[in-house]
């Protein structure tokens, strides 16, 4: 049973990750942080990245789809990031995040893994 | 009806340094440290670790009093209700610190009146993960300015939730109905959270949100009542807690059962 520390450190360990967060997304408090550094403050990526989470879920809801959201992923010209939301009975509302540096990262790998964190952390 | 942008209690930081452990009290909470760290947070306003944890029928409340029966004295309720399966480890951390912040939000929240200090009391909540008080205060603080970004209308935090007649188009969310269904005019957006079993600040975030989409009314008068303050008892207990009254007590509830 992993609580959010090896959840984090294990997400750290995925080929070309950045950083990694537990986030919120009602209130958008990173419940835990890894990786990242002066130039990526991830508290600021989790904050903002909820309004993307719940832009697509509000969006859904328009559009009446009765489905849930597994994974979101951004492209940007060097880095990847990932969106998992957790669908465990008590994840109300959390999602993990992963950066990945584009060069390094193999992306159907890190989603794998990044699936495989979520099931152990069992919220 | 703003944030102050200067530090939210320049105590809390000093206590921090010197690496404290009791704990702080003031008005709209109560922050317990550990070595300077903040291990636990209370307040009126914000529902309990209790109540997230047996909200939705993840932990039943007979395990939770279960738990506080027999762990409650030794200071160590989390740890046994992970150590006999009943909380997972990673679910108890993210509930506790969950509760942690709510609580932080609204024990810190600006010019509340005196603050406190009490050298050596301890939770019996018990260790799950400490989290740095400089940590607390920043996130008190952004979630001051997250709500204020929303809906700069502080007054309808602690008033009670009025829808307002729909028809201009906005809707809300499943999430933001379920807080509709309980706004009766009594309850306050904290009771709301209660009922409901969420975190205050979830609940208030998403009322204000509501509140800027014109689905619940905003109060024009802003003399609403603040939230409950803390009882007087819990700045009036004794530095000194009397160890063998409690032993006896506790022995003789043991006994009678």
């Amino acid at each position: 049973m992993a609580n959010t520390e090896t959840a984090l450190k294990e997400a750290i360990t995925i080929e070309g990750a950045i950083g990694a967060a537990l986030v919120d997304y009602t209130s958008g408090m990173a419940l835990g942080t890894i990786g990242g550094g002066k130039e990526f403050d991830l508290t600021v990526a989790a904050a903002g990245n909820t309004d993307v989470v719940r832009s697509k879920v509000r969006t859904m809801e328009h559009l009446g789809l009765k489905d849930e959201i597994e994974d979101i992923l951004i492209t940007l010209g060097t880095q990847y990031h990932l969106i998992r939301l957790m669908k465990g009975r008590g994840s109300n509302g959390l999602f993990l995040y992963l950066a990945l540096d584009k060069d390094r990262a193999n992306l159907a790998m890190a989603r794998h893994q990044l699936k495989k964190i979520e099931a152990e952390l069992d919220v | 009806m703003t944030a102050a942008p200067t530090a939210v209690s320049p105590m809390l930081l000093r206590l921090a340094e010197e690496r404290a452990t009791g704990v702080l009290v003031r008005d709209h909470g109560a922050l317990y440290l550990a070595d300077g760290q903040v291990v636990h947070a209370e307040s009126p306003a914000a529902p309990g670790i209790e109540v997230l944890l047996t909200a939705g029928g993840r932990l039943a409340p007979e395990g939770w009093q279960e738990a506080v029966t027999r762990a409650g004295a030794r200071r160590e309720v989390a740890r046994f209700l992970v150590d006999s399966g009943q909380v997972a480890d990673g679910e108890m951390e993210i509930c506790h610190l969950g509760a942690l912040h709510d609580a932080a939000f609204f024990a810190l929240a600006p010019g509340s009146g005196p603050t406190r200090f009490r050298y050596g009391v301890a939770h019996w909540i018990g260790a799950v993960r400490p989290v740095p008080a400089v940590a607390v205060a920043r996130e008190a603080r952004r979630r001051r300015g997250l709500l204020d970004s929303v809906w700069p209308h502080s007054e309808v935090d602690t008033a009670p939730l009025r829808c307002r007649p729909s028809g201009h188009g906005a809707t809300a969310t499943p999430r933001q109905r379920t807080l509709l269904e309980l706004a009766d005019g009594v309850r306050t957006p904290s009771a709301i959270a209660r009922a409901v079993g969420r975190p205050a600040f979830n609940t208030l975030l998403e009322v204000r949100r509501m509140a800027a989409a014109g689905l619940v009314e905003t109060p024009s008068d802003p003399a609403v009542p603040d939230p409950a303050p803390l009882p007087a008892w819990v700045a009036d207990f004794a530095v000194d807690p009397d160890i063998a009254l409690l032993r006896r007590l506790r022995d003789a509830l043991e006994a009678s059962l």
